[in-house]
């Protein structure tokens, strides 16, 4: 087959002749005692999209964190386009091409929407400090672009007409859907999705799975999400890794993950008496 | 119906000629004589103060972050404008000019000096470092006898503190950090206040902007600290304790953290209030800390919370109500 190679949990077809867009290599993270996670391996093509599913406590927020450089890894590296993301801290990581959502969400609460975009298109808002100060042509041209691109970006969630709310009265799945904006608005090449559906319903769900797809096709980047809904992981993800105390037990395409033992035995216990860890 | 708003050249025009008109009244009737003494020594002192908390506020309330040694900046920029007035290098309305910049800058790099290992660490830090640069500063003002004279004080410092000087830069202060706040840079300043991991997600560098709010606030506690100079005539260094910036503290937290109308309309209050209670003198700490807890249990967000006066918005605001007042009035009378 042309898979690039086998770390991989899958590789869709359009992806599998092109340079990864993301690797891990036997990435690890031990706090004091505990290796919360350990020998972490895995290849995002450029325009996949790739789920991480496991049981609560298994890992999954940690390795956005270490993708991220919220954490620095114990052990292990990753590589962004092919570079070793070793000297970067967080920042610098959104500049290189990852933007992420959080699982408990960080919104700027009294900001406006608008604003909660506009500090994701900080970076590509250009002009300097004595331009704005002295309100210079340079301000008033790059401000009106990153206004119009805002409300472009809003669209995609159709919340272009609450721009002017403030982030932290909106309810519960417009503040997630406005994280995705806000990561989207940064530019980058793979997005990292924590949790997105939490506390949305069936139908909120169904148009985010639409919204996930529309991103990935319109944008052309590479999506990592977590989820535990199974509908929204099965329904969109192509590769779907499953992780377990830290560890990598199990990928594939979401139908070889469904008939994984493994999977199984971690998700429900093992068949006789309780699973050892 | 279509809404009526005003555009943003019009905004600007309107605020500048309001601005030019109230530095031209001011001083026409500071220099009449109308005024006593010490309503004059008033309205310069609360010019002071508007700086100090309008500058204070962008590191307590837009950056949010506590620094407690404001005073120490202001002792700097007082210090080394008064120096360099008193030595006399330029014609006096260039020196001025020039002496207040110098005064900006030299705070400023001191910003810069405390800031940066201060402000690469997360949490309290900076609240205890800035403590402690404060009183060293003053420390180092008094025991540096051969420059500032030390606690006999700096005496023969010309008097440049006009109304018009000091209110010039009250706007200036309050349009910088407005214009600052306004723009992207602002943005990142407010995000680090809201979320610092999500700020920091999003590709804002962070230490900069802290350092970069925290040296332009140094900068025009600096300024405020010339025009210290340059009215009062001498500098001691006990001048710049610790309570001075509490003080300052405490206007922006009563004015409303993050409010910039906030912090000069308390600016304003604070420094009346004493004035008015002279004869209850020995009250005033009582009375201070009684306000400030009774403002914290009511209004816990200050008494302005982060609310920013804007005049364009009042008029728009009038002009609305009247057109859909008469646009119903006609409807009605068909
Ligand atoms: N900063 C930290 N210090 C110590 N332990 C941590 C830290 N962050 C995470 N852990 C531990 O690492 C393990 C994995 O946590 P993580 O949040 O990654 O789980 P998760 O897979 O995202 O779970 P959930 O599905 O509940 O979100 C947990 O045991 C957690 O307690
Ligand atoms: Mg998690």
């Amino acid at each position: 087959m042309g898979r690039r190679d086998t770390k991989t949990p899958f590789v869709p077809e359009r992806d599998a002749y092109k340079a990864p867009v993301m690797e891990c290599v036997n990435l690890g993270i031990d706090f004091g005692g505990l290796t919360a996670v350990n020998d972490f391996c895995i290849t995002i093509g450029p325009t996949e999209i790739c789920g991480l599913i496991g049981p609560n406590g298994a890992g999954k927020t940690t390795i956005f964190n270490l993708l991220t450089k919220v954490y620095q890894p114990t052990r292990g590296s990753v590589y962004l386009n092919g570079v070793d993301t070793k000297n970067l801290n967080s920042e610098k990581a959104n500049r290189a091409g990852l933007a992420r959502t959080f699982q408990n969400i960080r919104l700027f609460k009294n900001m406006t929407v608008m604003e909660n975009v506009l500090v994701g298109l900080h970076n590509k808002t250009e002009y300097g400090l004595g331009e704005a100060i002295l309100r210079m042509p340079a301000y008033w041209r790059a401000e009106k672009i990153a206004r119009a691109r805002t409300l472009e970006l809003l669209e995609i969630f159709d919340m272009q007409g609450i721009h002017g709310h403030k982030a932290g009265s909106l309810p519960y799945g417009s503040q997630r859907r406005l994280e995705i904006v806000r990561a989207l608005a940064t530019g980058p090449t793979v997005l990292l999705l924590d949790e997105p559906a939490a506390g949305m319903n069936p139908a909120e769900t169904e148009e985010l799975m639409e919204n996930i797809l529309k991103i990935n096709k319109v944008f052309k980047i590479a999506i990592v999400l977590i989820e535990h809904d199974m509908k929204l992981v099965m329904g969109i993800c192509e590769g779907i890794g499953v992780l377990n105390y830290g560890k990598l037990i199990a990928k594939g395409t979401p139908a070889e993950i469904q008939k994984n033992p493994l999977v199984i035995e971690a998700y429900l216990g093992k068949a006789e008496g309780e699973g050892d860890a | 119906m279509k809404e009526f708003t005003i555009s943003t050249p019009a905004r600007y025009v309107m605020n500048t000629v309001l601005v030019l008109m109230f530095l031209f009244i001011g001083n026409h009737i500071t220099q009449s004589g109308i005024l006593l003494r010490s309503q004059y020594a008033l309205l310069i002192q609360i010019g002071f103060f508007i700086i100090l908390a309008v500058s204070l506020n962008l590191v307590t309330g837009y950056l949010g972050q506590l620094p407690l040694g404001h005073a120490g900046f202001m002792a700097v920029g007082a210090y080394a404008g008064a120096l360099f007035w008193r030595a006399h290098l330029l014609p006096p309305t260039l020196s001025i000019i020039v002496g207040l910049i110098v005064a900006g800058v030299v705070a400023a790099i001191f910003g810069v000096l405390i800031g940066v290992p201060a402000l690469r660490l997360r949490g309290d830090y900076l609240a205890i470092i800035t403590l402690g640069f404060g009183e060293i500063i003053r420390v180092m003002l008094t025991n540096l006898d051969s420059i500032t004279y030390g606690a006999r004080g700096l005496l023969n410092i010309p008097r440049y503190s006009s109304f018009l000087i000091v209110y010039a830069c009250v706007v200036i202060t309050c349009t910088v950090i407005h214009m600052l706040m306004k723009s992207r840079h602002g943005r990142a300043i407010l995000s680090i206040r809201e979320n610092e991991i999500a700020a920091e997600s999003c590709g804002i560098k962070t230490t900069y902007y802290k350092v970069l709010a925290f040296a332009v606030s140094a900068f025009f506690a600096g300024v405020a600290g010339a025009l210290f100079a340059g009215n009062q005539g001498l500098l001691v260094p006990s001048d710049f304790d610790f309570m001075t910036s509490i003080n300052i503290l405490m206007i922006v937290v009563l004015g409303g953290l993050g409010s910039m109308f906030g912090s000069v309309v308390a600016a304003a209050v604070l420094t009346f209030l004493p004035f008015m209670l002279q004869p209850l003198a020995d009250y005033r700490m009582i009375i201070y800390s009684l306000m400030l807890i009774i403002v914290m249990i009511f209004k816990p967000s200050g008494l302005l919370g982060s609310y920013e006066f804007s005049l364009s918005r009042i008029i728009e605001k009038v002009v609305n109500k009247a057109l859909s007042l008469r646009g119903g009035a006609a409807k009605g009378g068909r």
